[in-house]
């Protein structure tokens, strides 16, 4: 029989053994919650992926399959991509370049038109997919203008019994720039859930959070400051899986003339977005839905793009002025771990 | 003639309180606590940037040594110069030069040449999980 001080006793001493192995052990306990990174360069971009408790590297293999496959199928650029093909025949029966295609019509029909994806023969005269880069005489932009226009682009209804079809006239031709990283970022998020793992994705700044840290904590990002790349205008905490995508001004651009000409093109003009906006970011549950609005806000600008936010809701937003403003919706407000910033009204 | 052993007689085992021996395992938890901590602290790696070209490491700079590397890629050149702990991308083939704006830098968002395919990544993250750029 123990008396109650030697009771006390042991129960002290297990308790703060306990809690001393558990202190001692955080980061050596948990081997298959362990980080295992990966980096590769596709749709002209460096991809870094970093995944929690993939044992035996099976799903980061598999995410990388995904991106090298997207890769080559939605590259404009690419002689040999099935969306080259595409362009090149006005024709495709590829489910998925369907499927982008009808989301892309979606995103066009809600944002007004802001977000277009029949630039790819304007944008090759920019220079913007050849880097031979130069100002576009206005006559000719509207030479172009025969091309484009989401009324070329055509989706046999996918519920028929016949094969879905995808058709393109007058000489259109389909750039999914807008909208390629945040499918790939769905996708690979999906094989990640499919595989119950977590981890964070960075496709070219598309940033791709999928469920927790094994700590439990938040995932922590940063947004870029577009007049310093080398610092952060905000940083975020973030909650479980959720996709952060940027469109800017300083990424892809030339100068001539001291104009900044910005590879956005607005569909109005055919011409790069110039107005006051460095950039715009997008925070949604889809990275697909947050890569489109991110380059249809991009267009708009702050106050067309505050009501297209006060119209749609399912969606948050930070837009950097050329002033240096900050500005983000209020869903943000209690995400920012650090930076200044004023808050839209709602 | 047998010996007679003198002394004392033995004592008992003192007897702690039971404040005592709290004391003493209080004592014991906040030195490994400390030892834990100085694990997770006192253990920081010394600075590196990994240098990435098109996809694959190149190679992983030691901030600590300053120094001037020259990196190639199938699309242009870039330079790097390391000095006082931080790198900076000094001068690049690039059109746009972006890479040099950014100015030296020893952790954060990660220097990126798009046209040349270089990315350059610190491995202090300054806490961040993910630059959104």
């Amino acid at each position: 029989m123990y008396s109650l001080g030697e009771l006390m006793k042991k129960r002290t001493l297990s308790f703060f053994f306990l809690l001393a192995l558990l202190l001692a052990g955080c980061d050596s306990a948990m081997p298959d919650r362990a980080a295992s990174d990966a980096s590769v360069w596709a749709m002209d971009t460096q991809m870094d992926l970093r995944l929690y408790g993939d044992t035996d590297g099976t799903v980061m293999a598999d995410l990388i399959a995904i991106l090298n496959e997207l890769d080559h199928k939605l590259s404009a650029t690419s002689a040999d991509s099935v969306l080259t093909a595409l362009n090149e025949s006005g024709r495709s029966d590829d489910e998925e370049i369907e499927f982008l295609a009808e989301q892309a019509l979606k995103l066009w029909s809600q944002t007004d038109g802001a977000l277009d994806i029949t630039l790819l023969p304007v944008s090759r005269a920019w220079g913007f997919s050849t880097g031979s880069y130069r100002v576009v005489p206005a006559a000719e932009l509207e030479a172009l203008r025969a091309q484009v226009g989401m009324d070329k682009l055509e989706v046999s209804d996918s519920t028929a019994p016949s094969r879905a079809e995808l058709l393109l006239s007058d000489g259109a031709m389909l750039d999914f720039g807008a909208l390629a990283k945040g499918w790939a970022a769905e996708r690979c998020k999906a094989r990640m859930e499919q595989a119950k793992l977590s981890g964070i994705l960075s496709l070219g700044g598309n940033i791709q959070t999928v469920g927790t840290k094994p700590d439990g904590s938040d995932w922590v990002v940063g947004v870029q400051d577009p007049d310093d790349p080398g610092r952060y205008v905000l940083t975020l905490r973030l909650t479980g899986s959720k996709a952060a995508v940027a469109s800017g001004d300083y990424q892809r651009y030339f100068m001539q003339d001291g104009v900044r000409y910005c590879h956005i093109l607005d569909p109005k003009t055919l011409s790069p977005v110039q107005g006051s906006l460095r950039s715009v970011t997008v925070v949604t549950d889809s990275g697909l839905r947050a890569d489109g609005l991110s380059t249809a806000l991009y267009v708009l600008g702050r106050e067309a793009g505050t009501e297209l936010w006060r119209k749609l809701g399912d969606f948050e937003a930070i837009w950097i002025e050329a002033d240096g403003s900050v500005w983000i919706t209020p869903g943000l407000q209690d995400r920012v771990a650090e930076g200044a910033y004023q808050v839209i009204e709602a | 003639m047998s010996r007679i052993r003198r002394g004392r007689a033995p004592r008992p085992t003192p007897h702690l309180s039971t404040r005592a021996w709290a004391m003493i395992f209080g004592a014991m938890f906040l030195l490994l606590a400390g030892l834990t901590a100085l694990q997770y602290l006192g253990a920081k790696p010394a600075s590196t940037a990994e240098i990435w070209v098109d996809g694959v490491l190149l190679r992983t700079i030691d901030l600590s040594q300053d120094g001037e590397y020259r990196i190639e890629s199938a699309e242009g050149w870039n330079v790097l110069s390391v000095s006082g702990g931080k790198l900076a991308v000094t001068a690049a083939s690039c059109p746009d030069a972006d890479c040099v704006r950014c100015g030296p830098q020893n952790s954060g968002p990660p220097i990126v040449c798009l046209p040349n395919r270089v990315s350059i990544q610190f491995s202090d993250s300054g806490g961040v999980d993910g630059a959104v750029r």
